[in-house]
């Protein structure tokens, strides 16, 4: 994987796993003790690969490969669920009325008007409820900046140096966040889980399912789902680190990003000229033939060139298997980034944050980069300035990719909300933006820009059942998440299921007086 | 770059001009719907010469009026005269309306008061992460209640205008920091002109609790009481104290004489309070010392409704801030502004300590509604409420003959996120509907007019 050519990706590699002394083989991992939940869980399976002979990955602390190839999810034996009547919003361009939706394990069985009730499904009255995929948030630091914000809770941030790629939000995951159940009341069902964006590399991020049962990182990853590099341009990094090595400016910062890349091709050079001569000492002495070097004596067994993590997570950029994801405000640095990148021949998937997307749109639909947006924040700092209401739209409009996104524990939870305010904007300026367009913004392209669009971010069959019912239209204020259901499972029930978190117990009314209602699961 | 002077497109005087020149399509611009009555009676006025009778008068007849105080009113006229409301009611007022009353159709609209932006930096903060844009903070000493931030008020604040063309008409302006952290001041939300604004300062002090004093929150309410007790001191002991025959003050004379209007109960202290126990304190802390307070922020209020109900103390919350972010809200919750309706303790509304998007206060609105608030008690949390608190009920807060002319008209329910302010009267104008977003938005709304190479 450091050489252009990788090596063939094993199907799945679990680093936890591995660390338990799970070296290979079919490992189930059980789900907790969340009875509800858990229900109607589909028990997760994960096939671990034997050790390989690549350095990157034969680690078992294989800190250099995403964590690339599909895992099956298996569904456990629970009942189909048929959602019946409802207003099916597929985020694929379509609008079903009156129609069904059946979930058969951990994926969408079928999806119609009069779609028949399989033998002992349970048939959920969805008449007047609107249904869509589970929500999807590009940009988050739960876990990894978790409620309370204490100082012992702050890992989201490696704050020693400008450069910190070896860094990953996985190593920092909290799965008791209590942010994370309230996220999944407002029906988002998965999310990318990023390091901050103090450094110009922050490190990798993890896009976790909000599985109520998860117990660590590991189980809460979104299986196959390949990790992203976040980037900062702007004012972060050189507010942090311009009273002390730098970069002070901006031209520290793209320096930054430039010797980084160029040491990257050059490491990913050095691995191939290992793997040359390696390829070439091992077919010698298969051969039984001894190679000589240029003193006519013996060669040895050519060392491996040193591990080096960071540039390994850079290399993998290069090599298009991590999606960048790169916090940017201003318009002329985003070309400017889109400029670096094209030098050094890798994609930005997304943009983050990027206020002044709108003023680009015609250029991000060009290069094929989404940006993921607010819908109105603004102002808190001069590169946010000219942030506008209309922004997604307009790039929806221009044919770009326009993601609605959170950053904040409080916007998670209401990300349809968000979506409507910049619907509504943009239909005020005149531009025909369709509902179903709006719900990709929350659902279809942040899948994308996650690498995980062939798995969910639409309700299709085949598809991960990762669905939402709502109690009224999803763009309305007064509307909640009534069911969220995450591969199959019915994770929120509102008023019913209501998993919580480890740390809140004890901490709500009721808790400590003998009272259990709440408290379990 | 140097700062300009007040755009006149963004001026009140220009607003002819501007909506004139309908920026945005799909807005509705005032002069679409605004007509004048036919001038049915020449003849000029008895009580006016050279006026004829309704000059100068507007009327918004035929929307629904939602007054603020709870009342609805469908078919509703509202009449204007300069600054004021002059008279309101239902559709039999129309035919009383005077012949040269400009008569402006809202048929089909929604009508409220204007939105009151409670605890807010607006006009001193422009950017957050800017020092040299901010005059939110009036130092390092934890007592600067002699600190008027309305005295740095920059009416050519960009923000002013993002909020005002969606429904926020008047602002309470707090500093920040500390514990007794100064002056509050009440605004219009008239851009570029000082005057207009008709700055109200000193209608509260603002202050927080919690670990402000000393990492402790017991140190901050000792510092607090202490405070007090030296601003009664010197306010009986002024002579003494010139003569230095006085022992030390626990703050600054001038901070300890700012605090006269609180202590003469004229003014609420508008403090900052989140966890129960700081709560219940603030209540036993006004009885104590026969002061008025506010709670700001509130997040565990909820768990004492019943007391602030019974001391009539109102809570201004921000319903969106359900997280367990310190251990000060671990009670946070979604439904706390209901709970607190219920329980018939005042509740405010507001989008907290902001500058930037106070406009979003509707949204809020809306989300309390969602957790069990009632509509109407939702807005007026989010206009008579929040004046009562301030003491400017008598001005502002609802739709009545006498108060300040501030008025939103909605194009549907306006918490939906979907609906918009189509005009906003502030002081009895129509606002320019045009902001430095509008603008921004207009100038990029076809790229291909911008060049450049790739």
């Amino acid at each position: 994987m450091l050489g252009s050519n990788p090596p063939p990706s094993p199907p799945a590699r679990r680093r936890r796993g591995v660390a338990l002394g799970l070296a290979s083989g079919l490992a189930l991992v059980s789900a907790s003790g969340l009875a509800l939940a858990l229900a109607c869980a589909p028990k997760k399976s994960a096939t671990r690969a034997p050790a390989t002979k690549s350095p990157a990955t034969k680690s078992a602390d294989a800190a250099g490969e995403p964590r690339s190839g599909a895992t099956a999810t298996k569904a456990a034996a629970t009942a189909p669920i048929l959602l019946r009547g409802a207003t099916v919003m597929t985020a694929t361009g379509s609008i079903l009325e009156g129609a069904d939706l059946l979930i058969e394990g951990s994926t969408i069985k079928a999806i119609g008007v009069g779609v028949a009730a399989p033998a002992g499904a349970e048939v959920v009255d969805a008449r007047g409820k609107f249904v869509t995929p589970g929500i999807i948030d590009t940009h988050s630091h739960m876990g990894v900046y978790p409620a309370p914000g204490l100082t012992a809770h702050a890992d989201g941030n490696e704050m020693v140096g400008p450069n910190t790629a070896y860094a990953r939000a996985a190593d920092g995951y909290w799965p008791q966040d209590p942010q994370i159940e309230r996220a999944r009341a407002g029906g988002v069902t998965t999310a990318q889980i990023l390091p901050g964006s103090a450094n110009l590399f922050g490190g990798r991020s993890l896009t976790v399912k909000l599985y109520p049962w998860a117990r660590s990182a590991e189980d809460a990853r979104f299986q196959g789902a390949p990790e992203g590099l976040k980037m900062a341009c702007g004012e972060n990094p050189k507010r942090i680190y311009g009273q002390k090595a730098g970069p002070a400016t901006r031209m520290g910062n793209v320096h930054g990003y430039r010797d980084a890349f160029q040491k990257a091709v050059e490491y990913k050079r050095s691995w191939k000229k290992y793997e040359k001569s390696k390829a070439e000492f091992d077919k010698g002495k298969k051969k039984g033939v001894a190679l000589k070097g240029d003193d006519g004596k013996a060669k040895e067994e050519p060392d491996p060139p040193a591990r080096d993590f960071a540039l390994e997570t850079l290399g993998l950029v290069l090599d298009g298997k991590l999606l960048v994801h790169n916090h940017c405000y201003r318009a002329d640095e985003m070309l400017l980034m889109l400029d670096l990148a094209r030098t050094y021949g890798f994609k930005i998937r997304s943009f983050h944050h990027a206020v002044e997307a709108y003023k680009i749109a015609d250029r991000l639909a060009e290069a094929g980069t989404a940006a993921s947006v607010w819908a109105d924040w603004w102002g808190f700092k001069a590169e946010a300035f000219d942030g506008i209401r209309e922004n997604a739209a307009m790039l929806s409009a221009a044919g770009a990719k326009p993601i609605i996104h959170s950053d904040s524990a409080e916007g998670i939870q209401r990300l349809n909300q968000e979506a409507a305010k910049a619907l509504a904007a943009g239909r005020r300026m005149g531009l025909q933006i369709a509902d179903d367009e709006a719900l990709r913004w929350i659902t279809a392209y942040p899948a994308w820009a996650l690498g995980v669009d062939d798995r969910t971010g639409t309700l299709e069959v085949g598809k991960l059942a990762d669905v939402v019912v709502w109690d009224g239209p999803p763009f309305s204020v007064y509307t909640h998440a009534e069911r969220v259901y995450i591969d199959g499972a019915l994770v929120h029930q509102r008023g019913a299921v209501e998993p919580r978190t480890d740390f809140e117990l004890g901490y709500r009314d009721g808790d400590l007086a003998g009272d259990a209602k709440g408290v379990t699961p | 770059m140097s700062r300009r002077g007040p755009d006149p497109r963004l001026s009140r005087r220009g607003f002819g001009l501007g909506i004139g020149l309908s920026f945005g399509a799909g807005i509705l611009g005032h002069g679409s719907w605004a007509r004048s009555a036919p001038p049915a009676d020449p003849s000029p006025s008895p009580a006016a010469p050279g006026r004829r009778p309704g000059e100068g008068v507007t009327a918004l007849v035929g929307g629904r009026l939602h007054v603020g105080d709870g009342k609805v009113i469908e078919g509703a006229t509202v009449v204007l005269r300069g600054e004021a409301f002059t008279s309101v009611g239902g559709p039999e007022l129309r035919a009383r309306l005077a012949p040269a009353t400009t008569i402006v159709d809202v048929t089909g609209k929604e009508l409220t008061p204007g939105l009151i932006a409670a605890d807010s930096h607006l006009g001193i903060v422009e950017i957050d992460l800017e020092p040299s844009t901010r005059d939110d903070s009036g130092g390092d000493h934890p007592v600067r209640a002699a600190y008027d931030a309305a005295e740095a008020l920059q009416p050519g604040s960009s923000l002013i205008q993002v909020q005002a063309i969606e429904g926020i008409t008047s602002a309470a302006i707090a500093p920040s920091g500390g514990l007794l952290t100064g002056q509050v001041a009440w605004i219009d939300l008239v851009h570029g002109d000082r005057k207009a604004m008709r700055v109200r300062q000193g209608v509260a002090v603002r202050g927080n609790l919690g670990q402000v004093i000393a990492g402790s929150r017991a140190a901050t309410l000792a510092k607090l009481r202490e405070v007090l007790a030296d601003a009664r001191l010197y306010a009986r002991s002024r002579a003494a104290h010139e003569r230095r025959q006085l022992r030390d003050l626990a703050a600054h004379p001038r901070d300890l004489e700012a605090l006269g209007p609180l202590l003469a109960g004229k003014v609420p202290l508008t403090v900052r309070a989140d966890r129960e126990s700081d709560i219940v304190a603030a209540l036993d802390l006004a009885a104590a010392e026969r002061i008025k307070v506010v709670i700001l922020g509130g997040a565990e209020a909820w768990r004492v409704a019943g007391r602030l109900a019974e001391r009539n103390v109102p809570v201004i919350l921000q319903p969106t801030h359900n997280l367990p972010g310190s251990f000060d809200t671990l009670g946070a919750r979604l439904d706390a502004a209901a709970i607190l309706r219920k329980a018939g303790a005042p509740v405010g509304l507001a989008v907290l300590g902001e500058a930037h998007n106070l406009r979003n206060l509707r949204q809020e609105c809306g989300i309390a509604v969602a957790n069990g608030m009632a509509w109407e008690e939702a807005l007026t949390a989010a206009t008579l409420a929040i004046a009562r608190a301030y003491g400017q009920d008598r001005d502002f807060g609802s739709v009545a003959p006498g108060k300040t002319a501030n008025l939103v008209v909605w194009d549907g329910d306006p918490f939906e996120l979907s609906s918009a302010a189509v005009q906003v009267y502030i002081r009895g104008e129509a606002i320019p509907m045009v902001s430095r977003q509008t603008l921004l938005r207009e100038r990029y709304r076809d790229l291909s007019k911008f060049r450049g190479s790739r």
